[in-house]
C-alpha cells in the first residue's frame, strides 16, 4: 500500500505519464497479472459475438445525466472520460488525456487530449468538445442530476444560478489541451473526472436534435450506438472501428432491459444473457452450479458468480436531534447489538460483509474497525445501554425504525429489532414508500431509519463531507461537530496524500465515536456471468470491462 | 339514437373532469406526503438549480388551479408535459408503451374469446353432465387464482422445467429475444391476463345461453322439429352471445388499466407498470396523462358498447332515463 | 388483474345491463327480488344450499379457516413458533428449512416458520376481506338508497360520482390512496372499502328502483309509513339477497386485491405476515425454496375459491329466477 500511495503523489503532483495507448482505456480493466491468473489455461482471446447484459431501464444514458448504475453501465461503453481509474491496481490511469500537469496549490489541472480521436460519427475529439460538454452538463436547463461532479470547477456557482451560461474554469487552449481551474485546492480531482458524465459530446449533433442524441448517443469510447435505445425493451451497441484505443474482441453489446432481477435470472437461465445479477435467494445455488470467480470479480466459465466488494455502504442513520437518540451512549449500544455477520450470512447468504466503518473497502485510505462501535458485542451494548440510563432497557419507550418498503430491507429491519430486543430495547418498524420516507429524513421526524451510500469516487471525502458536514443535504443524521467541519475543509486544502489520507483517517475515527451513523453491511457484487464468456470483468464501482472480454460458443 | 349518444358524450364530460380534479387534489402539496421533486436524485440530495428548474417549468409554484387551467390547456394542445424523473415528453412515453398494453390485452380478448365462449357453450348444452360440472369448477378456480402467482408457475414449467426436461419451452419474459419470434412472446402473459376474463366469459355465455333456451321462442323452435344442435346454433347463440360480445368490448378497456400484476410478473414494457412506478415516485406528469388517457379510453370503449347493444337488442330503449 | 374484477368497470355493465333491463319493466331481476322476500326466502335458501355440495364445501372451509385464525395464539406458537419470532444467534441455521417435523411447512429465510406465517396470514386476509367488504357495503347501501329514493339531481351526483370511481383504473386507484394514507391494515382496509362502494350502490339503487313503484310500497305510503320506514321495512328486505350475493364474492375479491398489494409492496408491511407478501418474499427463492411460494398461494387460492363456491351457492339459492 505504501508504496502505491508514494507512487500515486508523484503522479498527482504532476508526473507526465506516457504509454497511454498501452494502458487500459476506457473502463478500467483488468491488469495483465490478473487477467492471466484467472483465465484459464491455454485460453486466447477470439473475436466476434455479442455479449447479452442485464440492465434495468436508465434514467439516461447521455452523459448529460449518468447517474445511476445501469445509465452508466451503458455510457461507459459509449464514451470516453480524461482519465479512468483502475481499481484491481487503485491507479488513476490515461484515456480520452494521454496525460496531464497539476500546478503547485492543485487548482490548476491542464489536460492532454489523446492526438487523433474520433467521435463515433468521425469529427474529431478536441478540447472543445469538453468544455461543450461541461457546460452543458451545469446548464440547469438540462436538468442534469449529476452537475455536482464539476462543484469544485471555478464559476460552477455562477452557471447553476442561470446569471451565466459558461464555466469560467474551463478553458480549451489548443484543439488538443484543455485547462481547469478550480474554486479551491482539491487534489482529488483527477478521480472526478474519471467519471464517465464528464466525457465530451460533440456539439453539432447534440443542437442538430437533443432528444435524438439522447436516445443515441455519439460518443467517443470503444462502442457505438447500433440503432436507437428501445426503451423498456434494448439498447444495442457495435464495436467502433475508429477507436483510438485498445479495440474490443466482441463486436456488440445487447443491453437487456429487464424491470426486476428475479425475471432476469430467469432468462439468464433460458440461456439468453451473458451477465445478470443473482436474486438474493439463489446465490448459494448458483455458486454450485456456476462455479465461483476466484478474484470476485473476473468471470470465466466454470467460474462465473462475482462476489467481489463494492463502492457501497448499507447503514442505519440516528436522528442526534431525536430528544431520546441524542444521548451518544444509547447510539453505540444499538450499535453494539446488531449482529451483523448474521444479517449478512442469512439474508444477504454471504454476499455482503459485516461493515466496520462508514468507508467501505475499496477506498484509498480505508481502515479496518475504524467506528469502534461496528462490531457485534451484547454484553458491552448491555453496558452501554446501562450507561446511557436505561438499564436492559427499563425507561426506554418504544423506538421506532423507519425504513422504505419495497426494496428489500424487511428482512434487515426485522433482524435488527430481533437484536435490539435481545438486549432489552423495544422496536416496532415503520415502512413508507420512498417519497415519504425521503421526507422524514429531511424534516427530522424520525428516530432511527436506514440507508445507502455510493461512491462516485474511491475516496474518502466522497462519503465524509456529504455525510457529516454540518448543513450539508445529505447530511441526515442531522450531525453537528464544529471539529469535524473544521477538519474536513483542512483536509480538502491538503496536498500532500499521505498527510491528507491521515487527516480524513482521524475525521473517520472522530465520527465514529460520535456514532450518528450504524454501519451495517458493505455491498458485494453478486452477478454471474454465461459460460460462453472469458474475462469479464466487474469493477467494485459496478463498471462491466468490455474491452478485455470474448465470447466463445 | 343520436339524441341518446349526445347525451352520453355530455355525461362523460363531468366524469372527465371529476378524475382529473381528483388528481389534482391529490397532487397537491401536502396531500401525499413527500415533495416529488426531492425525489428525483434518490437517496443524494438534489442540486438547488435542479430543483428550480422543475419548479419553473411545470409551474408548481403557482395556485393549483392555475396548474389545473395551464394543464388543461396544454392537454388540449396535445401537450402532456414531461416527467420529472425521466425527463422525457409524456406523450412519448405513452406512444411507446399503450401500443404494447394494448396488443396484450387484445391477444388476451381473443383467447377469452375462443376458450370461454366454448366452454360455455359446452357447459350449457350439457348441462348438469360431467363437462358442466368440470367448466363450473375450473372457472371458480380461474377467478380465485392470484394472478401474479398463475403468472410464476406458468414460467417455471413452460419457461425453465419445460428447458430442463428438453422439451419446447417458451419465452418468459419481454416482447423480444433473438430466440423466439416475436408473437411466442405473448403466450404466457396473454394466457395469465385472459385467465380470470376467460372464467367470466365462459360463465356468462353458459348463463345466457341457459336464459334464452328457456325462452318461449326456442320451446317453439324445439316443438317445430328443429334439431337441439340447429336450434342452439339458429336462434340460441346469437341471442345469447350479445351481453357476451359486450362483456368483451368492455374487458378490453378494463385490462388497459389492469395490467399492472401480468406486467410486473412477464417484464412487459407496458403502460400498466409505467404507472405503478410514476405512482410511487410521485412522478405527476406520467400518472396525470397515463390516467387520463385511460379513462378517455375506457369511456369510448363504454359508449361504443352502449351503442352497438342498442343497435343488437331492440329490447333496449334509451329514452325513458330522461324522464 | 385478478384482485380488480370484482369491483372493476366491467361488473359495472354488468350490473347495468341488469339494471337497465329491469328499469324497462320486463325482466327477470324484478320478479327474483320481489318474489324471493319475507321468511319464506331463509329457509327456502338455505335448505337449497345444502343441496349444493360445492358451496357447502366453501363454507365449511371459511368456517375452517376462520376456527384456525381466530384460535391461533391459544396453540400456533406453542407447536411451530411465534410468526414474527427470530432468534439472530440461530437464524443461519434455521432459514429455509425444507418441511419437516418441526416445521411441516418448512422455514424462510429468517428462520420463521411457514404454517405458523400462513396461519397467522389467514387473519389479516380475513380481517382484510370482511372489514374492507363491510365498509364497502355501508358506503355502497347509504349511497344506492339516496340516489334511488331521491331521484333527481341526488341520483345524478351519486351515480356521476360512481362513474368517476369506475374510470379510474381500479388497483391504480388503491395504490394513489395508499400512498395517501399511509402504509398500514387499516389504510388496505379503506382503500378497497371506499373504491368498491359503487358497484354496491349501483345493485342495491336498482333492487329499490325495481320495487319503489310496487303496489305495496304505495300502499305503506298511503297508509302514512316514513321514508325509513319504507326504506328498512318494505325495501331492503328485497334488496337483500343481491347484497349478501355480492358482498360474499366481494369478500374473496377483497383478499385477491389484498394479495396483490401485499406483493407489489404497498399492502400491509413486513414483519407482519399476509399471504401476499409471504409470495413477494417468495419470489426471490423460486428454485432453492419452492414450499415458500406454495402454501400462500394455495392458502390464498382455497380461500377465495371457498368465497366464490359459496357465493355461486348463495346466488343460485337465493335466485328465484333458476328455481326449479
Amino acid at each position: 500500500m505504501k508504496l502505491r500511495k508514494h507512487a500515486w503523489i508523484g503522479l498527482v503532483l504532476g508526473i507526465i505519464l506516457v504509454g497511454a495507448l498501452v494502458a487500459l482505456a476506457g473502463c478500467g480493466g483488468g491488469t495483465a497479472t490478473t487477467t492471466s491468473s484467472s483465465t484459464p489455461a491455454g485460453e486466447q482471446p477470439v473475436k466476434g459475438g455479442t455479449l447479452n447484459v442485464y440492465i434495468n431501464e436508465p434514467v439516461s444514458i447521455d452523459p448529460v445525466d449518468l447517474e445511476e448504475s445501469e445509465g452508466t453501465q451503458v455510457g461507459q461503453a459509449l464514451f470516453d472520460s480524461l482519465t479512468t481509474f483502475d481499481y484491481l491496481t487503485m491507479k488513476v490511469g490515461p484515456a480520452a488525456a494521454a496525460s496531464w500537469d497539476v500546478n503547485a496549490d492543485a487548482s490548476v489541472f491542464t489536460f492532454h487530449l489523446v492526438p487523433g480521436a474520433k467521435f463515433h460519427d468521425g469529427t474529431p475529439v478536441t478540447a472543445g468538445d469538453f468544455v461543450y460538454a461541461w457546460n452543458r452538463l451545469c446548464d440547469p436547463a438540462n436538468k442534469s442530476n449529476v452537475s455536482y461532479h464539476l462543484a469544485p470547477v471555478k464559476g460552477f456557482d455562477e452557471v447553476q444560478a442561470g446569471t451565466v451560461k459558461e464555466l469560467s474554469g474551463v478553458k480549451a487552449i489548443d484543439d488538443n489541451t484543455l485547462e481547469v481551474t478550480l474554486s479551491y485546492s482539491f487534489a482529488d480531482f483527477i478521480y472526478v473526472v474519471a467519471h464517465p458524465t464528464l466525457a465530451p459530446v460533440p456539439k453539432a449533433a447534440v443542437e442538430k436534435d437533443p432528444a435524438a442524441f439522447s436516445a443515441a448517443p455519439v460518443g467517443n469510447g470503444p462502442f457505438m450506438m447500433d440503432g436507437t435505445w428501445q426503451h423498456d425493451q434494448s439498447i444495442q451497441l457495435k464495436a467502433f472501428a475508429d477507436y483510438y484505443g485498445k479495440k474490443p474482441n466482441i463486436d456488440g453489446i445487447a443491453f437487456k432491459i429487464f424491470k426486476d432481477p428475479e425475471t432476469a435470472f430467469l432468462e439468464f437461465k433460458a440461456g439468453n444473457l451473458d451477465w445478470t445479477m443473482i436474486p438474493t435467494g439463489q446465490i448459494k445455488a448458483t455458486q454450485d452450479q456456476y462455479g465461483t470467480s476466484d478474484d470476485g470479480y473476473t468471470g470465466n466459465p466454470g467460474k462465473q458468480v462475482q462476489l467481489g466488494s463494492e463502492l457501497s455502504i448499507y447503514y442505519l442513520v440516528v436522528n442526534t436531534k431525536d430528544d431520546i437518540f441524542k444521548n451518544p451512549d444509547l447510539r453505540q449500544a444499538v450499535s453494539l447489538a446488531i449482529n451483523r455477520q448474521a444479517i449478512a450470512d442469512t439474508v444477504y447468504e454471504g454476499t455482503r460483509a459485516p461493515a466496520t466503518s462508514i468507508i467501505p473497502p475499496g477506498i484509498v485510505g480505508y481502515e479496518d474497525g475504524a467506528f469502534p462501535y461496528s462490531k457485534y458485542d451484547v454484553e458491552a451494548a448491555k453496558a452501554a445501554l446501562t450507561k446511557a440510563g436505561y438499564p436492559n432497557g427499563q425507561g426506554l419507550p418504544e423506538l421506532t425504525l423507519s425504513c422504505n418498503s419495497g426494496g428489500g430491507h424487511e428482512d434487515v429491519m426485522a433482524l435488527v429489532q430481533a437484536d435490539l430486543k435481545a438486549i432489552g430495547i423495544n422496536v416496532k418498524t415503520d415502512f413508507t414508500e420512498w417519497a415519504a420516507y425521503l421526507k422524514k429524513l429531511d424534516d427530522g421526524t424520525f428516530q432511527f431509519g436506514r440507508l445507502g451510500w455510493v461512491a462516485d469516487y474511491p475516496i474518502i471525502d466522497n462519503f465524509v463531507y456529504p455525510l457529516f458536514k454540518s448543513g450539508s443535504a445529505d447530511n441526515k443524521s442531522k450531525y453537528e461537530n464544529p471539529a469535524v467541519d473544521s477538519a474536513l475543509e483542512a483536509a480538502r486544502k491538503t496536498l500532500d496524500e499521505s498527510e491528507r489520507i491521515k487527516a480524513y483517517q482521524a475525521i473517520v475515527k472522530t465520527v465514529g465515536q460520535d456514532t450518528p451513523v450504524i454501519p451495517i453491511v458493505a455491498y458485494k457484487h453478486h452477478h454471474v456471468t454465461s459460460a460462453r464468456v472469458f474475462n469479464l470483468i466487474l469493477s467494485p464501482n459496478y463498471l462491466l470491462d468490455f474491452q478485455d472480454c470474448w465470447i466463445k460458443g | 339514437m343520436l339524441t341518446y349518444i349526445g347525451r352520453r358524450i355530455l355525461q362523460m364530460i363531468p366524469v372527465f373532469i371529476g378524475v382529473t380534479i381528483l388528481l389534482f387534489i391529490l397532487r397537491a402539496p401536502g396531500v401525499l406526503p413527500g415533495d416529488p421533486i426531492k425525489l428525483i436524485t434518490g437517496e443524494r440530495a438534489i442540486s438547488p438549480a435542479l430543483y428550480n428548474q422543475i419548479v419553473k417549468e411545470n409551474a408548481l409554484d403557482k395556485p393549483l388551479w392555475y396548474q389545473y387551467g395551464r394543464w388543461m390547456d396544454h392537454l388540449f394542445h396535445g401537450d402532456l408535459g414531461e416527467s420529472y424523473q425521466l425527463k422525457r415528453p409524456v406523450a412519448d412515453i405513452l406512444i411507446e408503451k399503450f401500443p404494447n398494453t394494448l396488443k396484450l390485452a387484445l391477444v388476451a380478448i381473443l383467447i377469452e374469446c375462443f376458450m370461454g365462449m366454448a366452454a360455455g357453450i359446452l357447459s350449457a348444452v350439457k348441462r348438469y353432465s360431467f363437462w358442466d360440472v368440470l367448466v363450473t369448477l375450473s372457472t371458480s378456480i380461474l377467478v380465485s387464482l392470484p394472478v401474479f402467482w398463475l403468472g410464476m408457475i406458468l414460467q417455471v414449467i413452460f419457461g425453465i422445467k419445460f428447458k430442463e426436461w428438453g422439451l419446447p419451452y417458451l419465452p418468459i419474459s419481454g416482447m423480444t429475444s433473438a430466440d423466439f419470434p416475436g408473437w411466442v412472446h405473448y403466450v404466457l402473459p396473454a394466457v395469465t391476463l385472459a385467465s380470470i376474463s376467460t372464467a367470466y366469459a365462459a360463465r356468462i355465455t353458459r348463463s345466457q345461453l341457459l336464459e334464452v333456451m328457456g325462452q318461449d321462442y326456442m320451446r317453439t323452435a324445439s316443438a317445430k322439429g328443429l334439431t337441439g344442435g340447429q336450434v342452439i346454433w339458429r336462434h340460441g347463440l346469437k341471442n345469447a352471445l350479445i351481453p357476451v360480445v359486450t362483456y368483451l368490448g368492455l374487458d378490453l378497456g378494463a385490462m388497459v388499466g389492469g395490467t399492472i400484476l401480468t406486467e410486473t410478473v412477464f417484464n412487459w414494457p407496458g403502460i400498466g407498470f409505467q404507472i405503478y412506478r410514476a405512482i410511487l415516485s410521485r412522478d405527476w406528469p406520467i400518472v396525470l396523462g397515463a390516467v387520463v388517457i385511460i379513462v378517455i379510453l375506457v369511456m369510448i370503449i363504454n359508449l361504443l358498447v352502449d351503442i352497438s347493444y342498442a343497435f343488437l337488442d331492440p329490447r333496449i330503449r334509451y329514452g325513458r332515463v330522461a324522464k | 388483474m385478478a384482485p380488480d374484477f370484482f369491483e372493476d368497470p366491467r361488473r359495472r355493465d354488468i350490473g347495468q345491463a341488469a339494471e337497465e333491463q329491469t328499469f324497462g319493466g320486463s325482466e327477470a331481476l324484478a320478479e327474483t327480488v320481489v318474489a324471493g322476500r319475507g321468511r319464506t326466502l331463509r329457509t327456502d335458501a338455505w335448505r337449497r344450499l345444502r343441496k349444493n355440495r360445492l358451496a357447502l364445501a366453501g363454507l365449511v372451509w371459511i368456517c375452517f379457516m376462520i376456527i384456525l385464525a381466530a384460535s391461533a395464539d391459544l396453540w400456533v406458537p406453542h407447536f411451530f413458533g411465534a410468526p414474527t419470532a427470530i432468534d439472530t444467534s440461530k437464524v443461519a441455521q434455521q432459514s429455509l428449512l425444507s418441511p419437516s417435523a418441526d416445521h411441516p411447512f418448512g422455514t424462510d429465510k429468517l428462520g420463521r416458520d411457514i404454517l405458523s406465517r400462513t396461519i397467522y396470514g389467514a387473519r389479516v386476509s380475513l380481517i382484510v376481506g370482511v372489514v374492507a367488504v363491510a365498509i364497502m357495503v355501508v358506503i355502497g347501501l347509504i349511497l344506492g338508497a339516496v340516489a334511488a329514493y331521491y331521484g333527481g339531481w341526488w341520483d345524478s351526483i351519486v351515480m356521476r360520482t360512481a362513474d368517476v370511481f369506475f374510470a379510474f383504473p381500479y388497483i391504480l386507484f388503491s395504490i394513489v390512496l395508499i400512498a395517501l394514507l399511509g402504509f398500514g391494515l387499516q389504510t388496505v382496509f379503506i382503500a378497497i372499502g371506499v373504491i368498491g362502494w359503487p358497484s354496491i350502490a349501483r345493485v342495491f339503487r336498482s333492487s329499490i328502483l325495481s320495487v319503489k313503484n310496487n303496489e305495496y310500497v304505495d300502499a305503506a305510503r298511503a297508509m302514512g309509513a316514513s321514508t325509513p320506514r319504507i326504506l328498512f321495512r318494505h325495501i331492503m328486505p328485497n334488496a337483500v339477497a343481491p347484497i349478501i350475493v355480492y358482498g360474499t364474492m366481494s369478500i374473496g375479491g377483497a383478499i385477491l386485491t389484498e394479495a396483490a398489494l401485499s406483493f407489489l409492496g404497498v399492502g400491509v408491511q413486513p414483519p407482519a405476515p399476509t399471504w401476499g407478501n409471504m409470495l413477494s418474499e417468495a419470489r426471490s427463492s423460486l428454485f432453492t425454496a419452492p414450499w415458500l411460494m406454495l402454501y400462500p398461494g394455495l392458502a390464498i387460492l382455497t380461500t377465495v375459491l371457498a368465497f366464490v363456491l359459496l357465493g355461486d351457492g348463495l346466488r343460485d339459492a337465493l335466485d328465484v329466477k333458476l328455481k326449479e
